[in-house]
């Protein structure tokens, strides 16, 4: 695929076309860093317009939005209509952590609980395994990039995604990635380490 | 000054930082995030990127001025600025930061508490020497950048 032909779907991608089902994505994203915030978001809005990306600054207040109070359970039921289809949080934070966040989300009695992505920056074998321990669909290094972000789609739950295949627009989404010019860390999903 | 050498000379800074070591690869994907859609990401990131930095460094400043120092809490900022440096790929801020963090670790060895106050204190110099001067080349890229958008809005009119 030429150049130009990739920045037509870019284009195509970024005037708001949906996939097929127009059902956008609810990616609530959690970090303490502005920064941070800002770079996940920008990167998750790039990478097409399936992404609805709600942002907050604490474990606390991503537990405001989800419904969820200490010790309580979501007023809202989470299978049916839920607010937000995927987590993704920083593990550092004050006061409440992504860890202690993971585990308040998979504590509900939920039968499926919402998908909690980890990022840190810290490549530690025994935090990765205490999160894969309590439910963390996967764990993701930061700073993250374009190809982390096309991950999160395997975690969304079916009904929320119906993506077209073998469109332009996958491709050039695909080719930004491979563009990309960088080496990424091998994926870290399913790794269990002691 | 012209619009194409307006742009010359961003072009021309922007690599020299690169070819210094000031910015990594990560800057440069987030480039790619720039578009027509989101055409200030970048200015954005660097305003959040200075404000964020310059409140830890005043933070540290001040843990570091007191008569009993908390290494946990300078350790916790200085892993906040590190974090932040690596997401934008403000690589030599985010190598300061590191090894300040490893003097931060090692304070405590018996004996040799007042040489790694001092480690810290001169590493904590050696971030705001290298903050500074990235932000100096920031400055001057928005700068630049400013002024392209207002030619470039000016010869649409």
């Amino acid at each position: 695929m030429s150049m130009e032909e990739v920045e037509e779907a870019r284009e195509e991608g970024s005037h708001g076309s949906m996939f097929e089902g127009g059902v956008e994505v609810r990616v609530l994203v959690v970090d303490d860093s502005p920064v941070d915030r800002r770079v996940v978001e920008g990167l998750l809005k790039r990478s097409g317009a399936m992404f609805q990306v709600i942002a907050v600054d604490s474990g606390k207040r991503a537990m405001e939005v989800l419904g969820l109070t200490e010790g309580k359970e979501a007023e809202q039921p989470t299978v049916d209509d839920p607010k937000i289809d995927i987590i993704l949080t920083d593990y550092c934070m004050p006061e409440m952590t992504g860890y202690d966040l993971l585990k308040a989300v998979k504590e509900q009695s939920s039968q499926k609980p919402i998908p909690v992505i980890i990022m840190s920056s810290e490549n530690e074998p025994q935090r990765i395994s205490r999160c894969r321990a309590i439910g963390a669909e996967d764990y993701l290094l930061k700073p993250l990039q374009t190809n982390d972000v096309l991950r999160l789609r395997d975690y969304v739950r079916p009904k929320a995604l119906s993506p077209k295949t073998g469109t332009k627009r996958k491709i050039a989404i695909e080719m930004m990635a491979e563009n990309s010019g960088s080496e990424r860390r091998p994926c870290l999903a399913g790794l269990a380490v002691a | 000054m012209s619009l194409m050498a307006l742009r010359e000379q961003l072009n021309g800074l922007v690599n020299s930082m690169f070819l210094e070591g000031l910015l990594d690869d990560q800057f440069e994907q987030l480039q790619m995030l720039q578009d027509e859609s989101s055409p200030g990401f970048i200015a954005e990131l660097i305003t959040l990127f200075c404000g964020d930095s310059e409140r830890i460094l005043a933070e540290l400043t001040k843990l570091l001025d007191q008569a009993v120092v908390d290494y946990q809490k300078v350790d916790a900022f200085v892993h906040q600025l590190k974090g932040s440096s690596s997401s934008v790929g403000a690589q030599h801020v985010k190598l300061a930061c590191v090894q300040f963090r490893q003097f931060c670790e090692e304070h405590n060895k018996e004996g040799l508490k007042g040489i790694y106050f001092f480690r810290c204190l001169r590493a904590l110099n050696v971030v705001k020497h290298e903050y500074y001067l990235l932000r100096g080349k920031f400055d001057t890229m928005l700068q630049l950048e400013q002024r392209i958008q207002a030619y470039e809005s000016k010869q649409q009119i």
